[in-house]
């Protein structure tokens, strides 16, 4: 294991510099690396929070995620941009299709981030990591940082340092000297409940955590405890795998542009994520057992409800009739922003458990399916449903690219 | 940088020929130039995002300018880029 050498490519400001890119190569003078700018959501329907800012954004102290109202108030000539997700997936592919050239072994983990397995090659790894820096900043206009150590795990961290464009090594015998001084929040894993409890009992850098005695750790944290003590003590050994993790879950969820304050029209919201998730399980060959139902108020106060079945299912009318006796059983009459419907344990669809009271509705399976089939032949709008004519909401509700896949950060390698 | 009219060539080779194109000019009046000379042509993907530059040289105005066109293949529309 000792002898694998994986990289892990990080693209710095990864919205923020492929818009910036774009839109330099369209003529525009202003490189939005140089001024305090950001790619946020847009205001007017409420999507409006911070997703990538330049580095000078960053001096003002606007963090990605705070909500756009507040980054002005930090910065008040701030640009902002909209984001346009099927150009950044665009910027991803030219920048894993470059990465081909260097080697087979290839991990998309995020739209911005993928690991690499450069071991047994015959070139210097350093010069092909920095061969690589500057053909992606050359040809593709954005900079990356790459992170080289012989785990995905240290990799991930050492891409982290010192940014934009540079290239780190993190390999088991700098552990001691560029990971254990970082704060215990920088480990992979270590969220800001588990850093709440670590700080709890004196443990807050990385090295604190590392030298805890493991089988105290276990007594205290149990199994994921095990886990970020590995990782703080630089074990991983996962491969760099092509292949994309399992789905165990299938979950969209939209914020309303005005809030939803009454039945029929929540009603109808949950139909149209319905009809996506359905859409979407059905796509993986899947049936799900859980259907949860998520919503949050307007004063951002959130509630879930969920419920198992006796036959796993794909229907979007079965969701949806589940969905909404969740929401009815649970909503207290607020003012609605934002709905989520989520689908898990999820079963193939080939074979599974029948009930003796639950029917199959063969109908609505065919009607399913010959649906699906028009939308994806003739686009997602092709046939709706009636009741949304003149609603204003829209008849298929989540996601943030309706046309393809969009890889999304998992927390597992 | 905005779309312009563009009459271009496609031969059987791997990328179009720009031959004249059309901009409106300050008083609104149309003003169609022709491109004399392809210098150089170079192909970038900046941000994923393929495109071709090419710089030519042509008359506009009674003086011989030198500018630079791009065609976007994603959109199929072309760019009067520097000049």
């Amino acid at each position: 294991m000792e002898s694998r050498i994986i990289f892990h490519i990080d693209v710095n400001s990864a919205y923020l510099s492929w818009e910036a890119a774009y839109r330099l190569q369209h003529g525009s003078p202003i490189d939005l690396r140089e001024i305090p700018s950001i790619v946020g959501g847009d205001q007017t329907k409420r999507h409006g929070i911070v997703l990538a800012k330049s580095i000078p954004a960053k001096k003002f102290n606007i963090i990605t995620g705070e909500s756009i109202h507040s980054a002005l108030q930090k910065c008040p000539n701030l640009t902002i941009v909209p984001p346009s997700y099927s150009r950044y997936m665009e910027a991803s592919e030219a920048m894993v299709d470059m990465l081909r050239d260097y080697s087979p072994y290839i991990q998309r983990y995020s739209i911005d981030e993928v690991f690499l397995d450069y071991s047994n090659m015959r070139k210097c790894y350093m010069e092909v990591a920095h061969e690589i820096r500057e053909r992606i900043h050359k040809e593709l206009g954005f900079t990356v940082n790459i992170g080289i150590s012989h785990n995905k795990l240290l990799a991930k961290i050492a891409s982290d340092f010192k940014k934009p464009n540079m290239v780190h090594t993190l390999f088991p015998h700098e552990i001691r000297e560029k990971m254990w001084p970082l704060p215990v929040e920088d480990l992979f894993m270590v969220g800001s409940r588990t850093k709440k409890k670590l700080n709890s009992r004196g443990i807050y850098t990385i090295g604190d955590l590392a030298n805890t005695d493991r089988d105290y750790i276990y007594s205290w944290l149990k199994k994921p405890g095990l886990l970020i003590w590995s990782y703080a003590n630089g074990i991983e050994s996962s491969p760099v795998s092509n292949l994309p993790p399992p789905v165990k879950s299938v979950g969209n969820s939209s914020t309303m542009p005005f809030d939803v304050d009454n039945k029929k029209e929540a009603h109808l919201v949950l139909l149209g994520i319905s009809e996506m998730v359905g859409m979407r399980i059905r796509d993986l060959g899947q049936r799900a057992r859980v259907v949860s139902v998520s919503i949050k108020t307007h004063d951002f106060f959130s509630y879930s409800h969920q419920r198992k079945l006796d036959t796993p299912t794909s229907s979007t009318n079965t969701i949806y009739g589940i969905a909404r006796k969740l929401f009815d059983e649970m909503w207290q009459g607020e003012a609605l922003r934002q709905f989520s419907i989520s689908l898990s344990e999820l079963s193939s669809d080939d074979f599974f458990q029948l009930s003796l009271t639950d029917l199959i509705n063969e109908k609505d399976e065919i009607l399913d399916k010959t649906i699906d089939k028009l939308r994806y032949k003739f686009g997602y709008n092709s046939v709706i449903r009636s009741s949304f004519l003149h609603s204003g909401i829209s008849p298929i509700i989540g996601g943030v690219i309706m046309e393809e896949e969009y890889p999304m950060m998992s927390s597992k390698f | 940088m905005k779309p312009i009219e563009m009459i271009a060539w496609f031969n059987e080779g791997e990328y179009p020929i720009p031959l004249r194109y059309r901009i409106k000019s300050e008083d609104m009046s149309n003003v169609v130039v022709k491109v004399d000379r392809i210098i150089f042509k170079e192909e970038e993907k900046l941000a994923g995002n393929r495109m071709f530059l090419y710089r030519c040289e042509g008359i506009i105005n009674k003086s011989q300018k030198i500018f630079e066109l791009k065609y976007e293949l994603s959109t199929c529309k072309w760019y009067l880029y520097k000049i």
